[in-house]
């Protein structure tokens, strides 16, 4: 099997249901995800989106949903003024460990662009999805905007 | 072909004189890297020794002590009998202040082609940068059982 385009770790101190409904909850991910609103049914087969502000970045379908230990959904950036790429997937995995849950974060089929977006991207989101479900209180929404989010890499 | 590499990026609401004390005080990095000891007077030139259990696993040089921006250190393990035949690697820390958050970017570089060690690395660094930012952001680091990290001989 080829390697997977990007992968993201992390171990959040949590239940995988926790993890789980934050990842799908959209009052949730408006707070964690810097403003961005995740709506579907999360059936698989239905639409799911990525929106702020009444605006959508994102559009999918849900591919896998078996919850709480994996959940995948195509990707396509639609966001206002972005160049359209082929559309990517990107799959959570949950996996609990004694009082820690392992989150794995795959995203595949990416175009140039998007690896790159997503690449500074997901760090940033997991952080805060992490710092959210263990402390509370998750990322400053400005972060997203202060230029922290420029990847390491040129 | 890229360079066969790993980096890591994550976020701390701490500040990067508290990130850089974790990450060189062994009674920080005895609470979140698997009860390892840091053993080194962090000046350029001077040995690094990481003991886990009594036992030397890692040694390195300091390569760059710049507190609280940039630590840079060879790296090499010295326990398993594949993986000490490999060359020293490198590991580089870069701390950047964004208002109340760190953003701390680990670039580990330097592996030979079809590395163990590489794998290695790949599976605990996301571990211990996760139990970091716990220890850093609650006070407390998180208990990862190793197994879950799927690395053969680690459990």
């Amino acid at each position: 099997m080829s390697k997977p385009d990007y992968v993201y770790v992390t171990y959040i101190e949590t239940t995988a249901e926790k993890l789980w409904n934050a990842l799908t909850s959209s009052e949730f991910t408006e707070r964690f995800w810097f403003g961005y609103r995740a709506t579907s049914d999360w059936k698989v087969g239905s639409p799911c989106n990525l929106s702020k502000d009444d605006r959508r970045s994102v559009q999918g379908e849900v591919l896998i949903a078996d919850p709480p230990n994996r959940l995948a959904y195509s990707w396509d950036v639609v966001k206002e003024g972005a160049a359209r790429e082929q559309v990517s997937r990107v799959t959570f995995d949950i996996e609990p460990y004694g009082g820690v849950v392992k989150l794995t974060v795959t995203h595949d089929n990416l175009g140039p662009k998007t690896l790159r977006d997503i690449s500074g991207g997901w760090p940033m989101v997991i952080a805060s999805l992490k710092s959210f479900l263990e402390t509370g209180r998750e990322l400053p929404a400005d972060l997203l905007t202060s230029g922290a989010r420029e990847p390491y890499h040129a | 072909m890229p360079k066969p590499e790993f980096v890591y990026v994550t976020y701390i609401e701490t500040t990067p004189e508290q990130l850089w004390d974790a990450l060189t005080e062994s009674t920080f990095t005895r609470q979140y890297w698997f009860d390892t000891e840091l053993q080194s007077d962090w000046k350029v030139g001077s040995p690094l020794a990481l003991v886990m259990g009594g036992k030397t696993t890692d040694t390195g040089e300091i390569l760059e002590a710049d507190r609280p921006r940039r630590l840079a250190y060879t790296f090499k393990h010295v326990l398993d009998e594949d993986m000490r035949k490999e060359p020293a690697t490198k590991v580089i820390f870069t701390l950047e202040s964004h208002g109340k958050i760190v953003k701390l970017i680990v670039t580990h570089e330097g592996f030979g082609v079809g590395s163990k060690l590489l794998d290695g690395i790949s599976k605990g660094w996301p571990a211990i940068l996760s139990g970091l930012k716990s220890l850093l952001e609650t006070g407390k680091a998180v208990t990862i059982p190793p197994a879950a990290l799927g690395i053969d001989g680690f459990e």
